[in-house]
């Protein structure tokens, strides 16, 4: 009973977020300028049509408060209304486009949490060990490395040098390498998957192994040696679980950030995902692209934020839910 | 009577964090580098062998070259010696991180101070628009902004402010960026509001503003710090990724500027890539490992 | 009778990045079976090292460096880890000093008992939770059945030490190594858990190691006493021997800076307890010689070449103690 009166307040308080985020942004970019004036101003050449089209979906007629209502309308029914550049429903290219962001975001997330396990089991487990050293120091480089200037030197060593992998791309144009479409697709993936594992292991290790220092120093742990258990079953089943804990939230964070930080990895990859398709919106000026983007990048954000929090809820006992 | 201050003072909380700070090797190798950013910035006319905006290489057909000893880092495509661009794109970087650091810090203690010191409906308001602000995709936000904003100002005023479209880069970073720093501070002023130096001053009188900003402002600062040096790190690459994107300022010398101009011919001059990603590198890491270097200091607890 | 467990010049080192700082510097203890030898000494006197180091668990950078430890004719520096594993929580159990930290938080209380009762002596999961339900009983725990079912935080410190005992009694071991069981309660619970442990060490007929700092505890509860001093044995005696003819030094300081029940404190001059001079030493850089001389009131020159050697001055009390017989060895 109290877990579910907690869960539907925390679903109304996120639902309530989102309204303000798109709200603001709503607001912000119309405050900038009125989308038609924009769209002649930046492109005189415009098609009557796609003027009408956009006209008649912002309800331009109406005030700016009215106009953020009828389109919360629409979008309620899952209506983003038609991008104005290739005329399709923009929820289906944001479909289309998206499953080719969460093909690479999603298992670069899983590969880093289980290395980022393996890596900080080790490093605190032989802790201020040469090991240990060498794990943390690559860790904290690889943090500070900006991710794309990584996916650079991927591209250059494997792909330009070594002409291993492909540099951009997620197929083949014309034939498909090894004569086959899966492979094909999975030798284009290799490195940005690469680029995307590499930063979040790293980030990730760091977290988690400072959280396994301070758990492995705590008493409980010794009184789990002490009780005879193997120094596997303490660290993996003692200690790594009350280390996990706080790595949630960052855990959170990058599931929820998987759109919003895909622009730069698909530029440098020249990747057909949700952030390519963000990045020519802009350019093109394509609003209601534009606008469900960044809608379904604060819907992701706020749902990965709620998960989170159910998480603490199911793993952490001793959160109270008040 | 104000009693004689003592000649030789304990070291004070800052003093000793200090010294901590010199021993710990991460936050030394961060200030070495950020010195070394400060520096060459600082110098960068004296350092930098060409003219900014010289172009000359593109006569001799020489732009893409690679380094030689005319151009010890190579020249781009359009010309320009990529030493002098990275050189001059030290003092962008750093006013970015510092100017949208500054702002986000202003707003990020004002929040998350009055939050912590006065609790109650205050806090959960202050707090809750925290959340709000806190989950803006701000990246993407900047980068529609930034584009719609540049087609806005054409042929007005604004379009004669220098380097208008960094500031505003910098601005919104600074403005989107402060929840974090409000959260940090709401949860310092709180623990320290409480604490029995603060209940001292409140009992020899002390206004409110002199508690918050004389007694509570000064011990919060450490570990605020953390989370600025953070946050100036991380500005300084979002600029640069929204530079690369191709959404920066073209007025402006920056190494995001250079990699977009760059990127394209990567294949054939990725020194003029690798030269100002390094650059972004050694400065993110510097403050990264500042920060490191810092929340070892001052939270002693944790280094035993 | 035999020793069930024999520690000789145990020495234990810290490895810090500065230097080597000798925490364990030659302790020597003997337990008997079924009896209760307490180890007293100061923080930092090296005690709580010298029981980890019982169950070869001195946490790194510290390590055992010499010295010898025999349990039931066992050599345990030559045991395998395995067999190292298989004695601890089975036949040598340990209660530690913060019952608050020493239960695994996201746990329930009955994961865990169980979990160590498998791992011996594996049983089926309801069996293993009956025998703990029925040791929970033995504790003093009156509803086990739900405590099993609840996590740590929802019970009481008391209650939370009465766990960690029922823990530390899974498998009937012979040895209860326990460090400074109730510092950290609430004094009206400490006396309920002295007699509980004193109860079950007596009814399940176990040894235990008291480590303590508190002399009126261990007078309480202990039949013979070990005084350590910086990292090495000052004197070991029967508890009667300790309290009313106590020969080293220290010992004589330790006691006299503890109140006590037998003594008339009103009439004295100074109705005072007495301190000891100066301060537990730096073991980073240890006096050389005898380690208590630089607080000694009767320490002399030779004191601080010569290191003490163990001396029998009467049966079963041994005092390390130029003064009182002691052979030194030069350091």
């Amino acid at each position: 009973m109290g877990i579910l009166r907690y869960l539907v307040r925390r679903l109304l308080f996120s639902v309530v977020l989102v309204l303000g985020v798109s709200g603001i942004i709503f607001f912000l970019l119309n405050a900038i300028g009125n989308p038609i004036d924009v769209l002649m101003a930046d492109n005189p050449g415009i098609t009557d049509e796609a003027l009408a089209a956009v006209k008649a979906y912002y309800h331009l007629d109406a005030s700016v408060g009215h106009r953020y209502l009828i389109w919360l309308g629409n979008v309620a029914r899952l209506d983003f209304g038609t991008s104005i550049t290739t005329n399709m429903p923009v929820g289906d290219m944001l479909l289309t486009w998206g499953a080719e962001t969460l093909k690479l975001q999603i298992p670069a997330i899983i590969l880093a949490l289980l290395l980022a396990i393996a890596f900080a089991a080790i490093a605190a487990m032989r802790q201020y060990s040469r090991l240990d050293f060498g794990v943390m120091s690559s860790a904290l480089l690889g943090h500070s490395l900006p991710g794309f200037l990584l996916g650079v030197l991927l591209i250059l060593i494997f792909a330009y040098w070594l002409g291993i992998f492909p540099s951009y791309g997620a197929y083949s144009t014309r034939n498909p390498l090894f004569g086959s479409g899966v492979i094909d697709g999975l030798w284009h993936m290799v490195l940005p998957l690469t680029m995307l594992t590499v930063f979040n292991t790293a980030t990730l290790t760091l977290l988690l192994r400072a959280n396994l220092v301070d758990v492995l120093r705590q008493d409980f742990i010794m009184a789990a040696r002490a009780s005879g258990l193997p120094e596997r079953r303490v660290v993996f089943h003692h200690a790594l679980r009350n280390a996990i804990i706080p790595v949630l939230t960052y855990l959170g964070i990058l599931f929820g950030l998987m759109l919003a930080t895909a622009p730069v990895t698909e530029s440098v990859f020249t990747w057909p995902g949700a952030g390519a398709l963000y990045l020519a919106a802009i350019q093109s000026l394509d609003y209601p692209v534009i606008m469900g983007e960044t809608l379904v990048v604060t819907v992701m954000l706020v749902g990965f934020t709620l998960l989170t929090d159910l998480a603490y809820v199911l793993i952490d006992p001793r959160i109270r839910l008040d | 009577m104000a009693l004689p201050a003592p000649k030789q003072r304990p070291p004070g909380q800052l003093q000793q964090g200090w010294q901590r700070l010199r021993r710990n090797r991460s936050g030394l190798l961060g200030l070495i580098l950020i010195t070394l950013v400060v520096v060459v910035a600082l110098l960068g006319p004296w350092l930098a062998p060409y003219a900014p905006d010289d172009q000359s290489a593109m006569l001799g057909f020489a732009s893409g070259g690679a380094p030689s000893w005319a151009h010890w880092l190579g020249t781009d495509r359009n010309g320009y010696d990529v030493l002098t661009r990275v050189i001059y794109g030290a003092p962008t970087a750093l006013a970015v991180g510092l100017g949208a650091m500054l702002v986000a810090a202003l707003i990020g203690i004002l929040v998350g101070g009055i939050a912590g010191y006065l609790g109650g409906v205050a806090d959960e308001l202050l707090m809750r628009l925290t959340d709000l602000f806190l989950v803006i995709p701000v990246f993407v936000m900047i980068l529609a902004v930034v584009r719609l904003f540049g087609i806005v100002v054409v042929g007005t005023w604004l379009e004669r402010v220098p380097f208008l479209n960094l500031t505003t880069i910098v601005l919104l970073l600074g403005l989107f960026g402060w929840p974090p720093i409000a959260r940090l501070a709401r949860a310092e002023f709180l623990r320290l509001k409480g604490m029995d130096f603060v209940e001292a001053a409140r009992c020899i009188g002390a206004q409110p503003l002199d508690i918050l900003f004389r007694h509570i402002l000064p011990n919060a600062l450490p570990s605020l710090a953390v989370v600025i040096a953070l946050g100036i790190g991380g500005a300084i690459l979002s600029e640069s990724m929204i530079s690369f994107l191709g959404f920066g300022d073209p007025k402006a010398v920056s190494w995001g500027q250079l990699l977009y101009f760059n990127y394209q011919v990567l294949k054939v001059s990725p020194w003029a890539v690798l030269a100002p990603g390094g650059a972004i590198f050694i400065t993110v890491l510097g403050f990264n490992l500042l920060a490191d270097g810092l929340s070892d200091a001052f939270n002693p607890r944790l280094k035993q | 009778m035999s020793d069930l467990l024999t520690v000789d010049g145990l020495r234990v080192h810290f490895f810090a990045r500065s230097g080597i700082a000798p925490v364990v510097d030659g302790i020597d203890f003997a337990i008997r079976p079924r009896e209760t030898l307490g180890l007293v000494g100061e923080s930092g006197s090296g005690k709580t090292m010298a029981s980890l180091a019982v169950l070869r668990l001195v946490p790194p950078p510290a390590r055992i460096v010499g010295g010898s430890m025999r349990f039931q004719d066992r050599d345990l520096l030559a045991l395998d880890d395995a067999a190292m594993r298989g004695l601890r929580g089975k036949s040598i159990a340990m209660i530690f000093q913060n019952p608050a930290y020493s239960l695994n938080p996201i746990l329930t209380v009955g994961d865990q008992l169980i979990e160590i009762l498998r791992w011996h002596e594996g049983i089926s999961r309801a069996a293993a939770r009956d025998r703990v339900a029925e040791l929970l009983r033995l504790v003093g725990i009156a509803d086990p059945l739900h405590r099993l079912r609840q996590f740590p935080h929802e019970l009481s410190g008391g209650m939370k030490q009465r766990i960690c005992i029922g823990r530390a009694l899974l498998c009937n071991p012979a040895l209860i190594l326990a460090d400074e069981p109730t510092t950290n309660l609430d004094v009206t619970i400490q006396a309920q858990i002295l007699d509980l442990l004193e109860e079950l060490r007596e009814r399940l007929h176990m040894a235990m190691l008291l480590v303590s700092h508190d002399m009126g505890l261990v007078a309480r509860m202990a039949h013979r006493i070990t005084v350590v001093y910086a990292g090495r044995t000052c004197e070991t005696a029967d508890a009667r021997s300790i309290f009313h003819a106590p020969l080293h030094p220290y010992t004589r300081a330790l006691l006299d800076s503890a109140p006590r029940v037998d003594h008339d404190y009103e009439h004295e001059v100074h109705p005072v307890l007495k301190t000891i001079g100066g301060r537990i030493p730096d073991l980073a850089e240890p006096p050389g010689g005898c380690r208590f001389h630089p607080r000694c009131p009767e320490a002399t020159a030779e004191c601080a070449q010569l290191r003490p050697e163990p001396f029998q001055v009467a049966p079963g009390h041994i005092v390390s103690c130029l003064k009182r017989g002691s052979h030194g060895l030069p350091t």
